[in-house]
């Protein structure tokens, strides 16, 4: 078992409740981090035990992260969610600054439905490893994942804590990621809250860092996201100038392509659903990754 | 200007208030918020020549309020305690409007409320020439705000089934109860009625015969903790959060046991634990009832600020049981408005919730479509119904007579200056660990504006699928904080008119006049075994084959009651090939063969009988005019009286 730091270690071994401040758990936290259940008879640590215990050295024999990792995907391929999440938590506490096994964690949590687990799991990682930008990064997206499932209230409170994880994650390493994150986050945002120009910026400097970079197609989101900022801002000449540009550099976006091929009341009733709260936000990541891509991607 | 403003509100607030703020002192309304009745109102006026509107293409309304003698301003309360700089804020209720027939003399009247200390309720009697005379201080029913006191609503019933309906002033603090006395004038009857000495902070009531015993009970949905507001003893009676309060008033159900020992006129019993409605303590905002499911006895849905509304199916044995997971969820929205009506014609009553929509929070309103079984779908995104603002009454009723249900819904909370109170909401619901029923903790509102100038919304049945907004065509679109709408056909020419009560400004009082040639039929029923009121009664008209359906309701619609008169819009048919009346007794009549543009009249086991209106019972001040469209005197229709099942 890789080693578990501190607090994460308690939180995985299920005895821990953390404190979440302003955000109110829509599920007991002491549920949410029981392993799923289990033949309580077995000492293999491949199946997790059904009454959660720390680990002791020479009682349950570690795995490696990657052993994790693969039974982690076996049990989504069951459909056991549960066990995923058991595994994949061990998993990217191994290795907490993999952004792509962060992202596959919080996917499996979003279809479990346990957004407090995942954030529970991100904030004790956080703890432990101050230094990682990607964990941070993770732990914004995984209150990310929970507004659709919320209130509006809750949605707003989730956001901001979100745009707080975000920041940290920039302040440990700047990244086009970290900046059209960010920048993008603050596009969600009405404009009497005066953030939409705090998001154009971060999304001007992602597009500067996307000149220095390999060439990916998904880096022309942030130019829709810059676009989408002067749209809140009614500043429809900027606007569609944004999108032009981005189309001219990564012909053929899906998310450009649709935003140009519109004006007037349909572009504001698109841009409008693109941004209801309600609506679940892609987070996986997969593009990174070399994975499909997402229109509703972030 | 303002329709190019509003296309771009979600990103330019700032700039809107500011334009709005130049745009619109007296550019629709007149006086402002100190004008008053306008003592020369003359019926000519008040009448909005509809000659001079003829297209359809053209507006079919005009607002009348002033020419009609019903301008007065509504006042919000302001407080003087140590919360004032917070209370006066979330307290901007109170202008209502209740619509009945309070003198019998065939036409309906308006009661309206004022909330400020010392400020005067109107009672508007109709003048059958669509003019109106407040006539509350002769009647006795003028006094309704106290230091201790503030009106929020109103409630007509014939709680003594005597015929004529009593009155419930509805108080943050303690309500009122008027006995109705026959004469004009009502007598104060609160004391030994069993509804007295409860300090409930009601804000909205409905009375339904819900344990079918023929008398008329009262529902209280109350927003406060039963505190004192003017001198509470505690700083924590606000929300204890946006979206799962449990920490309001609840509802509070009386049943009516008759006459009252001893001389009294009628006792009241607090049955709130026992009918099993005790266990919701949220922050009402709004009561409806009807019967959602057809089974003779009516089902209440309780609307809910700051947390879940609640659906109770009655139990048909004095209980009812909350049905409200399996029937519409859990939710954690603002609701604020409920109104009953099959707006799909497909035999069953739906509902129309109000929520909050605005740019920093998108709930939706919800338009609950009634699947037959107890269970509803919301369906508010898909009829275009769904974003009105922050809204308050939104009220069924067909204002083009064609047979589809159409929604008028008034909208905005606080239209301030150009500050906007939302960024202080913010920074107060970020705190960690902030106590949010602490009033201490809440940002003073101040003369900021939260949600303010939001259009109304006249939404147009295109069929029982879909809704076009229609307001701007009709002038109905206004940006004054709307609460309540009264509707009422006022000068019985068989096309619906309405009462807007905004908040803290003058009212609305739309005058239709539309001009189609489309047919109908009113109906005021009298209860025998029933409750007199008829209030529970559902009608099936049976028009080209189709079937439509519509009750007499006990005061659904947030701060307003609608008259009870019946109405069914016909369409080009010039019959109603049949019409049954279901009863709350459980009698059934039917009747055959109705020639439309009429009113009928039916009392309970009785004949349904031609009606026109009488004289106006006080001459009015003004000059009588004839109704633009007496109703002519119609074939008599026939009646079979055979029991029928819904």
């Amino acid at each position: 078992m890789p080693r578990l730091p501190g607090a994460l270690a308690t939180l995985l071994a299920g005895s821990a409740v953390l404190a979440l401040g302003a955000v109110a758990p829509a599920q007991t936290s002491t549920a949410a981090l029981q392993a799923p259940a289990a033949d309580a008879t077995t000492d293999d640590a491949s199946t997790p035990p059904a009454v959660p215990t720390p680990a002791k050295p020479g009682v349950r024999p570690e795995l490696p992260v990657q052993k994790h990792y693969e039974l982690a995907n076996t049990a989504l391929e069951n459909g056991d969610h549960d066990t995923s999440l058991y595994h994949y938590e061990r998993a990217v506490a191994g290795q907490p600054d993999d952004l792509k096994w962060g992202a596959e964690y919080r996917q499996v949590a979003i279809a479990a439905e346990a957004y407090d687990r995942s954030i529970e799991f991100f904030e004790a990682l956080a703890e432990e490893h101050p230094e990682s930008a990607h964990v941070q990064m993770n732990l914004g997206y995984a209150h990310v994942d929970k507004i659709p499932a919320e209130g509006a209230i809750t949605q707003v409170i989730l956001a901001n804590t979100a745009l707080t994880h975000f920041s940290n994650s920039l302040e440990i390493q700047e990244s086009w990621l970290g900046f059209y994150t960010r920048g993008n986050s603050y596009m969600y945002w009405p404009a009497v809250f005066g953030r939409t120009p705090l998001g154009i910026a971060d999304l001007e400097k992602a597009i500067a860092l996307a000149d220095g970079m390999e060439k990916l197609q998904f880096h022309g989101r942030a130019w829709a996201a810059l676009g989408d900022g002067y749209w809140r801002l009614d500043q429809r000449e900027k606007m569609r100038e944004a999108w032009q540009k981005g189309s001219e550099m990564y012909p053929g976006l899906p998310e450009l392509e649709a935003r140009l091929a519109k004006e007037g009341d349909e572009l504001d009733a698109y841009l409008d659903a693109q941004f209801e709260t309600s609506r679940r936000v892609a987070t996986h990541l997969r593009e990174i990754f070399g994975g499909e891509a997402s229109e509703d991607a972030p | 200007m303002i329709a190019q403003i509003e296309s771009a509100s979600h990103r330019t607030t700032g700039l809107l208030l500011a334009a709005l703020m130049v745009a619109l002192p007296g550019a629709a309304f007149g006086d402002g918020p100190e004008g008053g009745v306008d003592e020369g109102a003359s019926a000519a006026e008040a009448k909005g020549d509809p000659s001079e509107k003829g297209p359809e293409q053209e507006s079919w309304f005009t607002d009348v309020a002033k020419p009609a003698g019903v301008f007065k301003s509504h006042r919000n309360r302001s407080f003087e305690n140590r919360y004032a700089h917070i209370m006066e804020g979330y307290t901007a209720l109170g202008a209502s409007v209740a619509v009945a027939d309070y003198n019998g003399d065939g036409w309906d009247d308006l009661f309206v409320t004022d909330s400020s200390n010392g400020g005067k309720n109107l009672l508007y009697r109709n003048n059958g020439d669509f003019t109106f005379t407040d006539v509350a201080a002769e009647a006795g029913v003028a006094d309704g705000n106290d230091a201790t006191n503030a009106s929020a609503n109103s409630l007509w019933f014939d709680g003594d089934n005597d015929g004529d309906p009593d009155l419930l002033v509805i108080r943050f603090g303690q309500n009122l109860l008027y006995e109705n006395l026959g004469d004009g004038t009502f007598r104060d009857v609160t004391a030994g009625s069993g509804i007295d000495d409860l300090y409930l902070n009601c804000i909205v009531a409905v009375a339904f015969d819900y344990d079918l015993d023929g008398d008329l009970d009262l529902f209280y949905g109350n927003y406060f903790a039963p505190v004192n507001l003017f001198d509470p003893e505690t700083p924590r009676f606000f929300p204890e959060s946006f979206e799962t309060a449990a920490n309001g008033g609840g509802v509070t159900v009386f049943r009516n046991d008759g006459p009252a020992k001893g001389g009294g006129w009628l006792s009241f019993t607090d049955v709130t634990d026992e009918v099993g409605l005790g266990k919701i303590s949220g922050w009402s905002l709004d009561l409806g009832h009807a019967d959602a499911d057809h089974d003779g006895d009516d089902d209440l849905y309780v609307a809910a600020d700051f947390g879940t509304d609640n659906l109770f199916r009655n139990n048909a044995d004095g209980t009812f049981t909350d049905v409200t997971e399996k029937s519409i969820g859990i939710d954690t929205k603002k609701g604020m408005n409920v109104d009953w009506g099959d707006f799909d014609r497909d035999g069953y009553f739906d509902i129309y919730v109000t929520n909050i929509t605005d740019e920093y929070m998108r709930e939706g309103n919800f338009l609950w479509v009634n699947n037959g079984d107890l269970t509803f779908t919301d369906l508010s995104r898909e009829t275009g119904t769904h974003n009105t603002g922050w809204g308050w009454a939104g009220k069924f009723f067909d204002y083009d007579n064609d047979g589809w249900l159409d929604l008028y819904v008034v909208n905005g909370w606080v239209s301030g200056n150009e500050d906007n109170y939302v960024l202080d909401i913010f920074d107060l619901i970020i705190q960690p660990d902030v106590d949010l029923a602490d009033a201490r903790n809440w940002p003073p509102m101040g003369p900021k504006t939260l949600s303010g100038y939001q259009h109304n919304s006249l939404f147009r049945n295109l069929g029982g699928t879909l809704f076009q907004d229609e307001a701007p065509r009709h002038g109905l679109d206004s940006l004054l904080d709307g609460r309540g709408v009264g509707l009422g056909d006022f000068d019985h020419d068989g096309s619906i008119d309405f009462f807007v009560s905004n908040a803290n400004r003058e009212p609305i009082l739309a005058r239709n006049h539309q001009p189609t040639d489309h047919h109908w039929i009113a109906l005021r029923l009298e209860g025998e075994a029933s409750n007199r009121d008829a209030v529970g009664a559902r009608v099936k008209a049976t028009v080209d084959g189709q079937e439509r359906w519509t009750f007499v309701n006990g005061g659904n619609g947030f701060a307003s009651q609608s008259t009870r008169t019946l109405h069914f819009g016909l369409g080009k048919v010039g019959e109603v090939e049949k019409l049954e009346v279901f009863w709350p007794s459980g009698a059934t009549q039917s009747f055959t063969k109705l020639a439309a543009d009429h009113i009928y009249r039916l009392k309970e086991g009785g004949k349904l009988e031609p009606w026109t209106p009488g004289t106006p019972s006080i001459a009015p001040k003004a000059q009588a005019a004839v109704p633009k469209a007496a109703p002519k005197a119609p074939k008599p229709a026939s009646a079979s009286g055979a029991d029928e099942s819904p």
